[in-house]
This record gives structure tokens, C-alpha cells and sequence, in this order.
């Protein structure tokens, strides 16, 4: 009995601490799963035996405290990237993430004068943070360091852009590219509807004409196939709220992205219409109004998640994951089904087109991304050096390829013709151990978690000559050249969805500009929260009503609602913001 | 006279400690108060921004629809506050029920297990809720199974009957947590009240009514007062974590209200000026409270 007990108790104790290993993986890289633990702490003690001595010439064992707005992680940087880092400069990073921590870290940090030591921020906020006088001038020193000063036009035409600027150089974008502000060199883009091959081929591959022709295939798929393997009842859409009012757009981020298809693209609280004018969110005839109409009648027809409204990222993305959602409309969606054994056996999802549409994309970031690293008007002089240093080394080659490719003879090898092969292409997703050697640990737990680059990974590799971004290595397009992508490509004629949309005239590219934008006055601060929250609102119950009469009912009372709570000043707010980025990007056109 | 001056400093030495900390921790504060008199926006500091006197106050109800909206956000935390004072008589009757069961073992059981979900967080009440009440939950399975119906009900979408829901939730949350008081009052009872009325043949109905209850009515009344002055805050966990974009409007409490904006996107201000407001009407309520406790039972709390 007595035995039974202990047993019992031994168990229970076994599955907690499973249980912690699980969650500690994901979260916190320090926790890496139980099984390795010891060989973590290993790694740790001989890592600081080995860099003793370098640290001894180089950086002491200094701390980079960077705020970091991309950052999903907080705390200090740990495992390999830990490795590379305190091998060439002796520092350790201490990441601080909003993301993690809250956006009121953000207001307690600003207010005692010190950010960071490098702080990464959205450009208004940069911007805002430069006035308050938060972010030091790099100017006289940005000459010597070459990596950064290969990008010196984009960081130019991005700082004389900044209010009263008198040639300072205070920031520097991210994922700047060198190719050209009006170009698009990737294969796939961001947003485009994205449907299982398997089924699709099923249904005869018929063409698709527009919205609800859209409906009649993910119909019948579901028709078709109610039930994953599992048994668990699958929906062509699976939608979820965490995201809405993100990005800097009003209204459900699902429905936001979807505006997209048709050419068109949310700034603020304005649409901007492919043929360079603003109109209203409220506006009946631009796309909000469509593709709301468009997922409503998808509820009616049965094939919205009856959980979309409630459920929370998790449960959506374990869905996805579980094969119970048939159309995807992220780039990045597939990544939680499509493994090169669905691509093999033709059940991963892939771009299919709709006749009417138009799809916009953001041109290659020639100019950047939108986030911007800067220095702390708080570090002493040779903290600055350091991170100078630093930051040349993460805009260098090396840098780039430790932070887009990973490690050499762990995530690549380099073949006799200097260019690169993936090996171990899972070590992301499954988190690999990493040999002793490289820092030790798993290869996800030791991620660079500043997770924002200089450098953008579709840049070329000048060692290579190819991008950084494996995927468009010749060696990766041959070995995932699969029988589905081969059908895909007879049925469209065409070799990627990008250039099956080049080639129909379906593509909007927005061309990339460096324009700061006004930050939102406290007024108006609270007008487009408001507002937000009022969209989001009747947007959702608009897409669970039974008739068009409730629906566009529901419409009016959001568009009085918002009205009243000065939507017109957001809106001229807006555009007068917007404006300003449009003419420049009009200069390309 | 030296002596008792002496000693008179050193029992004020005592009480230091306990003033430093309120000033600390409740005076202190209210210097944030500041914010509500600026247009704050970080991470500019107060110095750079600009005086903008009450415009933030007026801002709240410059026109019908912020008025109305306003008036809603009062509504749900008159309701929500309402409810729960409507049924406060409930924890008090459970512990003297609770208080009726001979079988020691099993009330304790009742008790332990009515006690323990007041330690369980909101959040995690949810979980338990989306679990339980999801389009493919058990008592949606449930109910699909029995044929009762053919679509998920979607429980947690609905709007309807909100604010019962919400004090359901918190009863079943709060109710053995909220009887300990009750509990421990009925402990204090003198026995020899008991005997005489068993002795005057008293059965146990009448024995609650004319003993038990009376004997625990101005321990009911001392907590009642003290939830009146409460009034307005029924705090914002239980409201944050069941909201959702369909019960946003009935669901929404001056407290979920403040956060959302403040948290929502920066309204510093606003939310600081709603505060300001909320804190007035407090000290208003709990002062006409007290009034009220001093003309019916003679003596105030405060």
C-alpha cells in the first residue's frame, strides 16, 4: 500500500515536471527540455572557461541591454547565438521585450531617461524617442565601420527624414535589401488564398472565378472531408481576434489582410485604393465592407469555426496544425502544416488563383522594414564603441549568415562551388540539440532573439552569390522539386505564384519608401483606440448574422457609433499621415 | 508629566513605521493624478507636454454618443454591483445550512471544496469555460449526442444574460470563501442560547430563524456597507477574461473600462481622468453609507 503511494506520488512529481519542461522550451531558452539539462549547464561553465580570455581584450563581460520591440523572448541571449556573440566580442545580450513584458515597459523605461543600450523600435515611436532626446547621435562615427556604411543611402534618406533633423544620424532601418525600392524578388507574398492541392486536385482543379466561386470549392471540399484523420471537425476558415487592430490597422486583422486580394490596403483608418486615393474604412463599395459580406456569407454557408470569435491564437494555430482549416491566407500559415512529406505526397497547401483579383504586396525593403536600431544617449564610450562594433558585425556578411542561415556544418555545408546545401532543415521547428561545440543546447533555445536583422534574408550572399535565405538556394529548389509543384506549375504555367502573377498583371507592388510618420497626438491616441474597439466589435457580429437586412443594420449603427466618437478627425488625421508616404512612393511609379 | 511626554513620543515612534507606509503606498500615488490635467503621451516626460485643465473630463461627454456610451458603461457596473448585493444574503444562508449538517466529515468536505475555486485565478476559470461551454465542448457534445441539438450553442458568443452569467461565475468562485465570515460569526454564538430555545421546544427551522440569523445580521449589514462603498469597483479580472468582441458592450465595467482604454492604446489621460471620477463617487458612497449605518443601527463603521 505503502509502496503504491510513493509510486503515486513519484509519477505525479515526474508529469509535473514534464509538464514544466514542455512549457520551458517554448518560452524561456534557459529551460531547455529536461533530458539535456545537465548538458546545458555544461556547456555554460566551459562557454565561460573559453571565453574568459577573450573577454579579458575584448568586452569584459559587458552587457548589451536591448529593448526589443520584434523580440518574443525576454531575458538574456543563451545558447548558441550566446556563443557566437561572446567568441567575438566578449558581451552578453540582455533582451527586453514588449512583447513580453507589455507596452506600459515602455512608458516606465521612457520615463527614466535610459531605454537601452540599443534600442529597436517602430519608426514613430523612434522618432518620438529621438525628440525626447533618448537615442544618441552616431554621426561622427558611422564612417568607420563599412558594413553599415554599405547601406549609408538608406540610412541617409531615412534620418534627414526625421523631424528638424540637421544631419544627424541617429537610426538605422532594418532587413534594408539591395536590390531596388520598387522591386519584388521573393516567390511567394505575403497574403494570397492558399488551399490544399489534395483536395483541390479532388475537385478537378476547376478554375476559380471570384469570392463565391471561392466558397462553392472550400464547399464541396468540406463536403467532402468534414473530419480530419483525428475525427475532429475541420472549417474552411478558422479566424481568430488576438491580432486585431495591429500592424497600425483599424478593424480585424483576419479581414484586413484579406483586403488585400483585391488590390487594396489599410492605412490607419483609411483604405488606400490601387489606383492611389484614400477612402474611409466605413466606405460601402472598398473591400472591408466585401470581405466582411464575403466571411458572413461564408457563415451562413456553415464553413466559419463557430469558435473563430472566442478562440484565442493557440487553439487557431493548433487547428492549423491538426489539418482542420482549409483555406490559409498568411505566407507564413503553411509553415504549421506543409513538411516536405506533404509536399511529397501533394497534401500541402499552395497558392491558387481567383480570377478577379489583384493581390498587393510591399516592394523588397529596399529602404527597410519599419523598425529602426539606434544607440542610448546613456552608454558611456567605450559601451558605444562596443555596440558599434556590434552592429557592423550584425549587418556584416557573417553576422547575416549566423542570424538567416545558422551555423556552418550544423544548418549548411558549403559545396565545391563556395555555394551552400541545408542539412538539418528541421532544426528550427524540432529544436535540435546543438554539438557542444557550437554553444550546446537546442537550436530554437539558442535562436538569435533580438529577432530583427540589418540585413534582410533575401539580400545576396556576397560569399555565395546567393540570398541568405535558404530557399532560394539552387540546391533547395532541386531537392523540394516535388510531383505536386510539378503539376502545379503544368496546370498555371508559370513557376512560382509570383510569377504567375507577374506574368496575368495581378501583382500591386507598393513601392518601398523611408518616410517617418506623424506619431498619433493624445487626442488622437484615444479616438483610433476607440474607434478600433468599436470596429472590431461590430465587424465580428457582423460576420455571425443570419440576413443581410441585420448585417447591414449592424453596419449603420457601427458607422453612427463611430461618428460619434470622432472618427471624421482620425480620418483626415490619417490621410494627411498617409499622404505623405503615397507621393513618395508615387515618385516610383 | 516629563514621563508621560516621553513615553507618549515613544508610542508614536510605534505607529512611524505603519504612517510611512500609507503615505508611501496611498498618498504618493495620487500624485499620478497629475496626468489627467495633460495631453500625456509617452515617452515624452510631464515637463514636455502640454496643460490642458479639465478637457479630458469634458472630453467624456462632449457628445450624445459618448454620453450614451458612458451611461452603458455605468449600467453594467450598477447591474453587475447590483446583482451581486441583490443576492448578498446568499454566502449567509449557505453557512448557516452549511452550518446545519451533523455529518462533520462531509460539511467539511462541502466546505473545502466551495472554498477552493476562490483560489483558482480568472484566467484559469476561463480556460475551465472555453473548455467546457467551446462548440465542441462537453455539454455541446452533450447535447448534440441527446439530440436536444443539431448546431452548437455558442455560450460564450452570446451577450444575452450576461451579467446573471457573470454573477453565477462569481458565486461559484467566491460563495465558501464569502461564508467563512458567516462561519465563523455562527461560532460565536453562546450555546446557552440554543439550549434555552431547544428547552422551549424550538424545532430546528425556528431555531435558525429566531437564533442563528439574528445573532449574524450586523456582521451581514458591516459587510453590505462596506460592498455599497464598493459600489463602483467590481474589479476588472472576471470581466477582462470573459470578454470578447460579441459581449463587449454589456460585459464592460468602469474598471475593464479604464484599462482598456489606458492599455488599449495610451489614453493615460482619459483613463486617469475616469479614475479621478470613479474615486470621488467612492468617497461619496462610502460617506453616505456610513450616514445610513449611523441613523439605522446607531453606530457608523468608519
Amino acid at each position: 500500500m505503502k509502496l503504491r503511494k510513493v509510486t503515486a506520488l513519484l509519477l505525479a512529481g515526474a508529469m509535473i515536471m514534464a509538464s514544466l519542461a514542455g512549457c520551458g522550451s517554448q518560452s524561456a531558452p534557459a529551460a531547455s527540455s529536461s533530458g539535456d539539462a545537465a548538458t546545458t549547464s555544461d556547456a555554460g561553465s566551459s562557454d565561460a572557461g573559453a571565453t574568459d580570455t577573450a573577454a579579458a581584450s575584448t568586452g569584459d563581460g559587458m552587457v548589451f541591454e536591448i529593448y526589443d520591440a520584434a523580440a518574443n523572448y525576454q531575458g538574456m541571449q543563451t545558447g548558441w547565438f550566446q556563443k557566437v556573440v561572446n567568441d567575438r566580442f566578449g558581451v552578453d545580450l540582455n533582451i527586453i521585450a514588449p512583447q513580453v513584458a507589455g507596452d506600459a515597459i515602455f512608458q516606465t523605461r521612457a520615463s527614466s531617461g535610459n531605454l537601452g543600450d540599443i534600442v529597436l523600435l517602430d519608426a514613430t515611436d523612434f522618432s518620438d524617442c529621438v525628440k525626447s532626446g533618448l537615442i544618441k547621435d552616431i554621426s561622427a562615427d558611422l564612417g568607420n565601420y563599412p558594413n553599415l556604411m554599405k547601406f549609408k543611402e538608406q540610412i541617409d534618406v531615412y534620418n534627414q527624414g526625421l523631424e528638424g533633423n540637421a544631419g544627424e544620424i541617429y537610426g538605422i532601418p532594418t532587413e534594408m535589401m539591395d536590390t531596388s525600392p520598387s522591386s519584388y524578388s521573393q516567390d511567394v507574398i505575403y497574403s494570397s488564398p492558399l488551399l490544399r492541392w489534395d483536395l483541390y486536385k479532388e475537385l478537378g482543379c476547376p478554375d476559380i472565378k471570384d469570392l463565391d466561386g471561392l466558397l462553392d470549392v472550400l464547399d464541396q471540399m468540406m463536403q467532402a472531408h468534414p473530419t480530419n484523420d483525428a475525427g475532429d471537425p475541420c472549417y474552411p476558415f478558422s479566424l481568430w481576434a488576438d491580432w486585431d487592430g495591429g500592424d497600425g490597422m483599424l478593424g480585424i486583422a483576419n479581414v484586413v489582410q484579406l483586403t488585400t486580394w483585391y488590390g487594396e490596403k489599410l492605412r490607419g483608418s483609411m483604405i488606400l485604393k490601387p489606383d492611389g486615393t484614400f477612402t474611409p474604412l466605413t466606405d460601402k463599395n472598398a473591400s472591408y465592407y466585401k470581405i466582411l459580406k464575403f466571411l458572413n456569407t461564408a457563415y451562413r454557408r456553415g464553413l466559419v469555426d463557430p469558435d473563430s470569435g472566442t478562440q484565442d491564437w493557440n487553439s487557431a494555430c493548433a487547428k492549423m496544425g491538426a489539418g482542420q482549416v482549409y483555406l490559409m491566407w498568411y505566407s507564413w500559415q503553411v509553415g504549421f502544416w506543409n513538411s516536405q512529406d506533404r509536399l511529397e505526397d501533394g497534401t500541402a497547401f499552395i497558392f491558387i488563383p481567383v480570377e478577379d483579383q489583384n493581390y498587393y504586396c510591399d516592394a523588397d525593403a529596399y529602404f527597410g522594414s519599419g523598425r529602426v536600431f539606434g544607440v542610448g544617449s546613456q552608454v558611456d564610450d567605450a559601451k558605444y564603441q562596443k555596440i558599434m562594433e556590434f552592429l557592423d558585425w550584425y549587418a556584416s556578411p557573417e553576422g547575416a549568415t549566423f542570424e538567416h542561415t545558422g551555423i556552418e556544418g550544423f544548418n549548411y555545408e558549403v559545396n565545391a562551388d563556395g555555394t551552400y546545401t541545408a542539412i538539418n532543415t528541421n532544426a528550427l521547428m524540432d529544436n535540435l540539440p546543438v554539438p557542444e561545440e557550437y554553444g550546446g543546447a537546442g537550436y530554437n533555445d539558442g535562436n538569435n532573439a533580438i529577432n530583427q536583422w540589418i540585413v534582410s534574408s533575401n539580400s545576396i550572399n556576397p560569399n555565395t552569390g546567393e540570398t541568405y535565405n535558404k530557399e532560394y538556394w539552387k540546391s533547395w529548389k532541386e531537392a523540394t522539386m516535388t510531383q505536386m509543384k510539378k503539376e502545379w506549375q503544368e496546370k498555371f504555367g508559370a513557376a512560382e505564384p509570383v510569377e504567375w502573377m507577374k506574368k496575368n498583371n495581378k501583382l500591386v507592388i507598393s513601392p518601398n519608401v523611408a518616410i517617418s510618420l506623424d506619431s498619433d497626438t493624445a487626442d488622437i491616441a484615444v479616438i483610433r483606440n476607440q474607434c478600433n474597439e468599436i470596429v472590431c466589435d461590430y465587424s465580428w457580429r457582423m460576420i455571425f448574422v443570419d440576413d443581410d437586412a441585420t448585417f447591414d443594420a449592424t453596419w449603420d449603427e457601427m458607422t453612427a457609433q463611430l461618428e460619434g466618437n470622432g472618427f471624421k478627425d482620425l480620418c483626415d488625421f490619417d490621410t494627411t499621415k498617409h499622404t505623405k508616404e503615397l507621393e513618395a512612393k508615387n515618385k516610383y511609379k | 508629566m516629563n514621563k508621560r511626554k516621553i513615553r507618549g513620543y515613544r508610542e508614536f515612534l510605534y505607529i512611524v513605521p505603519f504612517l510611512i507606509l500609507v503615505g508611501i503606498f496611498s498618498y504618493y500615488p495620487l500624485y499620478g493624478w497629475v496626468y489627467a490635467f495633460f495631453d500625456y503621451k509617452p515617452p515624452f516626460p510631464l515637463s514636455k507636454e502640454t496643460f490642458v485643465g479639465f478637457k479630458w473630463f469634458s472630453y467624456m461627454i462632449d457628445n450624445d454618443i459618448k454620453r450614451k456610451q458612458l451611461g452603458q458603461v455605468l449600467m453594467n457596473t450598477f447591474a453587475v454591483s447590483g446583482l451581486s448585493m441583490l443576492f448578498s444574503w446568499f454566502p449567509m444562508i449557505f453557512a448557516v445550512f452549511l452550518n446545519e449538517i451533523k455529518c462533520k466529515p462531509y460539511r467539511k468536505f462541502v466546505q473545502t471544496a466551495t472554498t477552493l475555486p476562490n483560489f483558482i485565478s480568472w484566467v484559469l476559470v476561463y480556460s475551465i469555460a472555453f473548455c467546457v461551454f467551446n462548440s465542441t465542448g462537453v455539454v455541446n457534445s452533450i447535447l448534440t449526442d441527446l439530440g436536444v441539438i443539431s448546431k452548437p450553442i455558442m455560450f460564450l458568443q452570446s451577450s444575452e444574460h450576461i451579467w446573471f452569467k457573470m454573477w453565477l461565475w462569481l458565486t461559484w468562485k467566491n460563495a465558501g470563501w464569502a461564508a467563512i465570515m458567516y462561519i465563523a460569526a455562527i461560532s460565536g454564538i453562546d450555546e446557552e442560547l440554543y439550549e434555552a430555545a431547544r428547552v422551549d421546544g424550538a424545532n430546528r427551522i425556528q431555531i435558525i430563524f429566531h437564533i442563528t440569523i439574528p445573532s449574524i445580521l450586523p456582521t451581514y449589514f458591516v459587510l453590505l456597507f462596506l460592498n455599497i462603498a464598493n459600489f463602483l469597483s467590481n474589479g476588472m479580472e472576471q470581466f477582462f477574461v470573459f470578454q470578447n468582441n460579441f459581449n463587449r458592450q454589456t460585459i464592460e465595467v468602469l474598471d475593464l473600462y479604464v484599462y482598456n482604454l489606458a492599455m488599449g492604446a495610451g489614453g493615460y489621460s482619459l483613463s486617469t481622468a475616469i479614475g479621478i471620477l470613479k474615486s470621488v463617487v467612492s468617497i461619496i458612497l462610502l460617506c453616505v453609507t456610513n450616514g445610513i449605518s449611523k441613523l439605522t443601527r446607531g453606530e457608523g463603521f468608519i
